[in-house]
């Protein structure tokens, strides 16, 4: 069976005051269906812009220049028209943001965001059955009382509730696949962990394919079957969670590593001049049998 | 003694749906230089004290005083210079509209730092501090990366040159490496400039290497507050030994810690 995502080749730039910037150099990454897949590296390395592609609201966007092959469910996103791309976005694929504001729509409640949501996958949806639906939801990730939640505006609740009512819309339409942009951030540990608990099973039950953007390697070892590093926009090490943990390979992922803060306290790590190294060729490791 | 403390400090929304009791009774200090970090679960209050200590919002009850004076809840310009916020979200808190450069210089202008003519190289130096080009000032917020907005926040609030520096997730959208630096960084300037911080984050990893204490919350009140070797080696109260046990970790060593600690509740 062929991959559910299957990116090859795929660049991205900007054109800007100063002129046109390459961010993205030639990136390959696939996801198997149900697979759980973790991309981690440098900030401002090209991890959401990535996502936003996989989304198809980059090549919407007119400063950018998109240009390689998303393979998405065996089509083509980057030659999709925009509406039928459109409407891949919060039913087959959906997305949960860094910023929860940025999502979140600031003037409307929370329920009716949920409704909306909910009618993109079944328009006729009633307004009972949203509310049963997003009730379930929320409790699912912990909400200790739905009811409020659903009655109140974003900026009437803590940071980490917003996310994890982003994170309840996005599973809410059984997506194929979820691409989860630092999803835990604004959460305590434990409720990181129910979360992360939570989408293991989702992706178990119903075969649901992740992409974790996360700088938490922590998180990360134990969420991933598989493992993209990136730095300046190129992938520089891929292989199985445990191989990259266990035996990093490239300069880079090998400093990351290193500059994990431990909970036994030895204090802030020493941090590696960049070096050369981190420049140095992809590191492959083979997949594990 | 203190630079900051907190007495008796309450705080309760009404909602339509009824009085939520966000803060209930808090009290602490800060000593000058200390770096006190606030954990706890999502939604037990921590950005809502933070908000009532930089005076965005009135305590429904209780006091704060900074520097041996009864902070009034319309803050003079000199106290709002003296404590500069880092906000959980770097998104919303930034002017879409405004440059980055522009962002960060506002605080400049308004409160005095510096002569104008300097201004625009403070604010390249600063964002330099925090690893960004001096070219980013140009740009506006959408067109930067989370973590590069999140080191703008810290600029920003740095460039006012404050006393006491809330900081709510400072580096949680940082790679490692970066988070590492940023950390190196606030921790040489308040050794250098006798900061303090009030640092709150989940991270207990970074806790555990940056403050010198911690208070614990957990639905709106303060469980325990200790010496951080304390908390992390003999933590009293069960919330915060579950707290401990829940961090993901990549190494043994840390792995055997959390067990112990799990194992004892
Ligand atoms: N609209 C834009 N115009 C110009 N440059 C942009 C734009 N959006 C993003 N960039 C740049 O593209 C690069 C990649 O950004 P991206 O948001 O993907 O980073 P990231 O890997 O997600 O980082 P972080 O971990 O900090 O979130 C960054 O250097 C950013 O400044
Ligand atoms: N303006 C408001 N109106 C009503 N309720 C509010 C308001 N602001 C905060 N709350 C409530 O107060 C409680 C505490 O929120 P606060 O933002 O202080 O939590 P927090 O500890 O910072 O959480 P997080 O770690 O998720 O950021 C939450 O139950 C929240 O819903
Ligand atoms: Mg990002
Ligand atoms: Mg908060």
């Amino acid at each position: 069976m062929t991959d559910l995502l299957d990116i090859r080749g795929l660049t991205l730039g900007f054109r800007g005051l100063n002129g046109y910037t390459e961010v993205l150099h030639g990136i390959d990454l696939s996801i198997a269906r149900g697979e759980r897949v973790a991309l981690v590296g440098e900030s401002g390395s090209g991890k959401s812009v990535t996502a936003r592609i996989i989304l198809g609201l980059l090549q919407e966007t007119r400063t950018a220049r998109v240009a390689g092959r998303v393979n998405f469910d065996g089509r083509d996103i980057s030659s999709m028209r925009a509406r039928p791309r459109a409407a891949l976005r919060g039913t087959d694929m959906s997305m949960i943001f860094q910023d929860p504001t940025s999502s979140l729509n600031p003037t409307f409640t929370i329920g009716r965001q949920f409704a909306e949501v909910m009618r993109r996958r079944e328009a006729g949806l009633s307004q009972k059955a949203c509310e049963a639906r997003a009730t379930a939801m929320l409790e699912e990730v912990s909400i200790p009382d739905p009811a409020r939640v659903l009655s109140a505006y974003p900026f009437q609740l803590s940071g980490g509730m917003n996310q994890r009512v982003m994170i309840a819309m996005a599973l809410v339409n059984n997506p194929k696949l979820l691409l989860a942009d630092e999803p835990g951030t604004a959460l305590d540990v434990s409720v990181q962990a129910q979360t992360l608990t939570l989408m293991q099973d989702l992706v178990a039950r119903h075969n649901t394919a992740v992409l974790l953007i996360s700088h938490n390697l922590g998180v990360v070892r134990e969420f991933a079957d598989r493992v993209y590093v990136i730095y300046r926009g190129r992938i520089v090490e891929t292989g199985p969670t445990a191989a990259i943990f266990d035996r990093p390979g490239h300069a880079y992922t090998r400093a990351l590593m290193a500059a994990v803060p431990r909970i036994t306290g030895a204090g802030l790590p020493e941090v590696p001049e960049v070096s050369d190294d981190f420049l140095a060729p992809m590191v492959t490791h083979p997949e594990a049998t | 003694m203190a630079l900051l403390s907190v007495e008796n400090l309450s705080k309760t929304f009404q909602t339509p749906r009824g009085a939520v009791h966000a803060v209930r009774d808090v009290s602490f200090a800060v000593a000058r230089g200390e770096c006190l970090a606030v954990v706890g679960e999502s939604g037990s209050g921590k950005t809502t004290i933070a908000n009532m200590i930089l005076g965005i919002l009135a305590p429904t009850q209780g006091a704060i005083r900074f520097d041996d004076h009864a902070l009034p809840s319309r803050r003079r310009p000199e106290h709002r210079q003296a404590i500069q916020l880092v906000q959980q979200n770097p998104l919303s808190s930034l002017n879409p509209k405004r440059s980055i450069g522009a962002s960060v210089r506002l605080g400049l202008d308004t409160y005095g730092i510096g002569d104008r003519a300097g201004r625009w190289d403070r604010v390249a130096a600063a964002l330099e501090e925090v690893g960004l080009p001096p070219e980013m000032r140009r740009r506006a917020p959408s067109a930067l990366s989370g973590g590069q907005r999140q080191r703008v926040g810290i600029a920003r609030a740095l460039a006012c040159e404050p006393e006491l520096l809330v900081l709510d997730e400072p580096t949680s959208a940082l790679d490692v490496l970066v988070q590492a630096r940023v950390l190196r960084l606030l921790n040489d300037l308040r050794a250098r400039k006798q900061l303090t911080y009030i640092f709150i984050t989940h991270d207990l990893a970074v806790v555990r290497n940056v403050a010198d204490r911690v208070a614990v919350f957990k639905a709106g009140e303060l469980v325990e507050l200790g010496e951080t070797r304390q908390i992390f080696t003999a933590p009293a109260h069960p919330y915060t030994r579950g707290l401990i046990g829940a961090v993901p970790v990549v190494d043994a060593e840390e792995l055997h810690l959390r067990n112990t600690l799990a194992g004892e509740n």
